[in-house]
């Protein structure tokens, strides 16, 4: 039995992006029976598993503390959880699983540009009809609290499972609360989003859960796991540069990394010049000129696969919530 | 038998003797269903109320939930055995309200005085059978916190406002209570200028039916028939009204001073009466016949045996239910001991239309929570 268990999406896209996430970090999930089994095992992580699950599922888990680990999107789980900040850690967005909660009505209300606005007709709707507003939204929570920050009283909640942009026009309710990725559901269905009417601007997460069983093996997991997944980040965000030069020297150094944000972890150049730098991708052309101007014959530029460091900001973040 | 089922057959005793003192002043008692409909406390209390009940569903889907209150029971009930008016109830039992923790059920007891046109009389009535309840569990000269609902509305009305200005202030101090607060927000809150606003200052000042007819056409020329249940004519008029609201700049400075000093009157009943008569002068609002039902009200709380210098009348002092219509009370623990409310109460002159009467019905009555009662008592 396993001490370490990462929840993780048991179907469809998000599944395929977390196992590539995974990979990445050299972390591989193995299904012993395919797809068709709901546990998982982790070889290079000694003491992990992975139980699949709906995405939904992965959020009420975490905040239960059944899991240890997720991949689940912030939207559900701050939906899940009112007081998410308190019950899990969101350690790292995985670039991926992109989408807006947002407030939506139908481009016909012309008059409806802001939150004020909708609270205005909210309240007038209310006194005219006698009845208040609808709202068709899966996310009770998030409508709830937002609507509340902006100071609307005068609505109701219609909870809908799916095909909410089609409410306004089956009449089921007056405006949605939904996810959208581009826009293109909703302005087919004449709906527009309300220009102060974000709530969250979600993504997919690794989310660690505050109330899980935290001992000593899972600590030990949990170390390995993330030592793993910040040695990939690190250098997902970093090249690797390498040249050999008589000019290389200490003061050279000290101006790349203030010009060009370079380090040079590995020390400074040998006597004979070898000079290896880390730098942000964004900033490499600039370096390489820099550095031939200088006096550099060849430049070489490697993206690395892993930089692990000393220190571990995920796994630390992490015990410091945990205590 | 346990400490606890004593305790509680006490406690039920003692209560069940305070519902014998409503009976005795010919107020019927009801036992209205625990099990009630969801949809009319979400449609009376709105959304907030939501996570505070205890909801479940019957084999048709439909929601039902457990009485957050006895006050809307009562009055279905009233309404669905087509009782005459006037009628008054009184009940004890229990209520269920999720506060995050503890137990979420407890003990209330109260009177709902439905259609009694003498109004002044039945709110001075409903006042001190509060008082009597609070003084039946040992609680003398309780803390009367107490406001006008319908006091601010008739203010609102008086002053120079576009409609859209007159929403917004009535649902903030319905909301909250707090609306003095919220003020100074509200002050600075004159939106941001409109995508339309060279449209909207042409139209500004046109003739209001042919500008409406205008964007009426403009909104069909478009081709939308989905407006999300507004009609395009409604539409057309609040997108004519922003016009307005843009061109005035907020809340105006004379509004907005008159707004402060009616919020800020606090004090005993006959001098906050007072000052509002002086503000009403200065200010040139014609209050009258809002500020003769105060007066009145007061003279009948006073010949009713009620010590004004306990109440603490404030203007700012609201219900976040909107159905309340006119005075609003709440009664406290002298000894500061409980902190929440003995026993709330008001009048609720719109709920009994809210609730599918085809009549209105005027209505008052209060809650007593028979715990807190026990606790002041006590101590």
């Amino acid at each position: 039995m396993s001490a370490l268990v990462i929840g993780v999406p048991s179907k469809g896209r998000l599944q395929e992006n977390a196992h590539a996430f995974f990979k990445r970090a050299g972390i591989s999930l193995v299904q012993p029976r395919g797809g068709r089994e709901y546990r998982g095992t982790i070889p290079e992580i000694e003491g992990a598993e992975v139980a699949y699950l709906s995405a939904a599922e992965i959020a009420g888990n975490l905040a239960q503390g059944a899991i240890h680990f997720g991949v689940t999107g912030e939207d559900l789980v701050r939906e899940t959880m009112p007081d998410a900040d308190k019950r899990v850690l969101l350690v790292d967005g995985l670039g991926f699983g992109f989408a807006n909660v947002v407030v939506a009505v139908p481009q016909a209300w012309i008059d409806v540009r802001t939150m004020q606005d909708l609270d205005d007709v909210a309240t007038a709707f209310h006194a005219k009809r006698g009845r208040r507003m609808r709202v068709a939204t899966k996310y009770v929570n998030l409508t709830r609290a937002f609507f509340a920050k902006h100071g609307i009283a005068d609505y109701r909640i219609v909870e809908s499972a799916g095909a909410t942009e089609g409410a306004p026009a089956t009449g089921a309710a007056e405006l949605i609360v939904d996810i959208t990725t581009t826009g293109s559901t909703l302005a087919a269905n004449a709906l527009k989003v309300v220009e102060d009417g974000v709530i969250l601007r979600s993504q997919a997460n690794l989310v660690a859960s505050l109330g899980a069983n935290w001992g000593e093996r899972e600590r030990a997991a949990a170390r390995a796991l993330l030592d793993r997944i910040a040695a990939e980040r690190v250098a997902r965000t970093t090249r690797e540069v390498r040249s050999r030069f008589k000019a290389a020297d200490a003061e050279l150094v000290a101006e790349a990394k203030g010009r060009f944000g370079a380090l040079a972890p590995l020390g400074g150049p040998t006597s004979s010049g070898m000079l290896t730098l880390l730098c942000p991708p964004e900033t490499v052309h600039e370096l390489a000129i820099f550095l031939r101007q200088r006096g550099a014959e060849t430049v070489m530029v490697a993206a690395p696969e892993y930089i692990f460091a000393r220190e571990n900001p995920l796994y630390e973040t992490l015990i410091s919530k945990i205590g | 038998m346990n400490f606890k089922e004593t305790d509680a057959r006490a406690r039920n005793g003692r209560a069940e003797a305070l519902v014998d003192l409503y009976e005795r002043a010919a107020y019927v008692r009801v036992q209205p269903p625990i099990l009630q409909p969801a949809d009319a406390f979400l449609e009376l209390s709105g959304e907030e109320l939501r996570r505070r009940l205890f909801l479940t569903t019957d084999a048709n889907g439909r929601e039902l939930c457990l009485r957050p209150d006895l006050t809307i029971p009562t009055c279905r009930l009233h309404l669905e055995n087509n009782a005459p008016v006037p009628a008054s109830y009184c009940y004890f039992g229990r209520v269920f309200r999720d506060r995050g923790g503890g137990a979420g059920e407890y003990l209330q007891a109260g009177i709902e005085s439905l259609g009694r046109e003498d109004q002044e009389a039945a709110d001075a009535e409903c006042l001190t059978l509060a008082l009597d309840s609070a003084r039946h569990f040992g609680v003398e000269k309780s803390v009367i916190r107490m406001g006008d609902v319908g006091l601010f509305s008739a203010f609102v009305a008086a002053l120079d406002l576009s409609p859209a200005w007159r929403r917004r202030l009535l649902k903030d101090f319905n909301r909250t209570g707090t609306l003095a607060a919220d003020l100074s927000s509200l002050k600075l809150a004159a939106s941001a200028p409109s995508p339309h606003a060279g449209m909207l200052a042409a139209l500004e000042g046109s003739d209001p039916a042919a500008a409406r007819a205008f964007v009426a056409d403009l909104l069909s020329i478009a081709g939308i028939s989905n407006v999300g249940g507004r009609t395009v004519g409604e539409i057309a008029e609040r997108f004519l009204e922003q016009a307005s609201l843009g061109s005035a700049g907020g809340l105006g400075t004379g509004n907005c001073t008159a707004l402060e000093r009616y919020l800020s009157i606090e004090g005993d009943p006959d001098a906050a009466l007072a000052e509002l008569r002086a503000l009403a002068k200065d200010s040139k609002l014609d209050l009258s016949a809002a500020l003769e039902r105060l007066e009145q009200r007061i003279g009948f709380m006073a010949a009713g045996g009620v010590d004004l210098s306990t109440v603490r009348f404030s203007t700012a002092f609201g219900r976040a239910l909107d159905y309340y219509t006119g005075m609003v009370f709440e009664l406290y623990d002298p000894r500061d001991y409980v902190k929440w409310p003995l026993v709330a109460g008001g009048r609720y002159d719109k709920l009994m239309t809210l609730l599918g009467s085809k009549t209105a019905i005027p209505a008052v009555g209060f809650a007593a929570w028979i715990n807190e009662l026990e606790q002041a008592g006590a101590a």
